[in-house]
């Protein structure tokens, strides 16, 4: 690491947060991987490799933070749905009121207009 | 088309399933097969032999290496473990405040007790601590009155001494 540089601090952030969008993906109901997956590779300024997700995917599903089922498809194979637990919807939560307060921390310190108020 | 028959896609999972070798085998395999299920089905409509398409899927997916690196990290949603940590200076201004109850280690267990309270307050995640950080600021201050009275009782009694 150069010496007075964080590394990749964005980057650190994306990944620290990513787990929460999925379970926010969630939040209306069901979705099966392919789907759930392309719609987060498809937010822009969120750049995750699809492949990634999987593993997370499975980590949530392991920290009993969504729950899964396989359902016939109209067309082809059938799929894996995911959906939020209990506990995955307390998380979410959570999250969200701390995400807020962070965000608006965070920006209240970096955006020029708001500090020259203080 | 049917990906179990593209050669790209088969290298593909072939290089997936061997960067995932240091996987528990019932996790590994279900990366493998969850992988192989999002290409069945972002190909599906895809006309067999189209390898344009096929590059362009694996490339949305990413390496398999970083495909495995992201299966084989702990916890990302906990970057900071250290930060789950007691507070180093909470622990040492009891430890001072105990060992050396009164005169410097007092000073110095107030010293610690206050900059791990400050430490403790900066930390996003609420580092464990600030009780062991409020106990050595009370014996901190607890030593310093006993040093205080003691230099007032002297100074009372001068010639007690002699």
């Amino acid at each position: 690491m150069e010496p007075g540089r964080l590394r990749n601090p964005v980057s650190q952030l994306r990944k620290g947060t990513l787990e929460y969008c999925v379970l926010a993906l969630l939040q209306d109901g069901q979705r099966y991987g392919f789907e759930l997956v392309r719609t987060l590779s498809e937010t822009d300024g969120l750049l995750v490799s699809e492949g990634t997700i999987y593993p997370l995917l499975s980590r949530l599903r392991r920290d009993e933070l969504v729950s899964t089922s396989w359902q016939e498809s109209e067309a082809g194979p059938p799929r894996r749905y995911y959906q939020l637990t209990a506990a995955g919807k307390r998380a979410l939560a959570d999250f969200s009121e701390e995400w807020a307060r962070f965000r608006d921390a965070v920006d209240a310190l970096v955006t020029p207009q708001r500090r020259a108020g203080r | 088309m049917k990906v179990h028959t593209d050669p790209l896609v088969d290298d593909y999972l072939r290089r997936l399933d061997a960067a995932a070798s240091t996987l528990p085998a019932d996790q590994r395999d279900e990366l493998v097969s969850e992988i192989r299920d999002h290409l069945e089905e972002a190909l599906r409509q895809t006309p067999a032999g189209d390898q344009a398409a096929v590059r362009n899927e694996l490339e949305r997916l990413g390496s398999p290496e970083e495909i495995a690196a992201a299966a084989a990290d702990p916890a990302p949603s906990q970057p900071a473990g250290a930060a789950s940590q007691i507070n180093g200076f909470a622990i040492a201004s009891v430890l001072v405040a105990v060992l050396w109850f009164a005169g410097l280690g007092a000073v110095l267990a107030l010293v610690f007790g206050y900059r791990a309270r400050r430490q403790i307050k900066d930390s996003a995640d609420g580092q464990p601590g600030s009780g062991l950080a409020t106990a050595g600021i009370i014996l901190g201050w607890i030593g310093i009155a006993i040093v205080v009275t003691v230099v007032i009782l002297i100074s009372l009694h001068p010639n007690k001494s002699h």
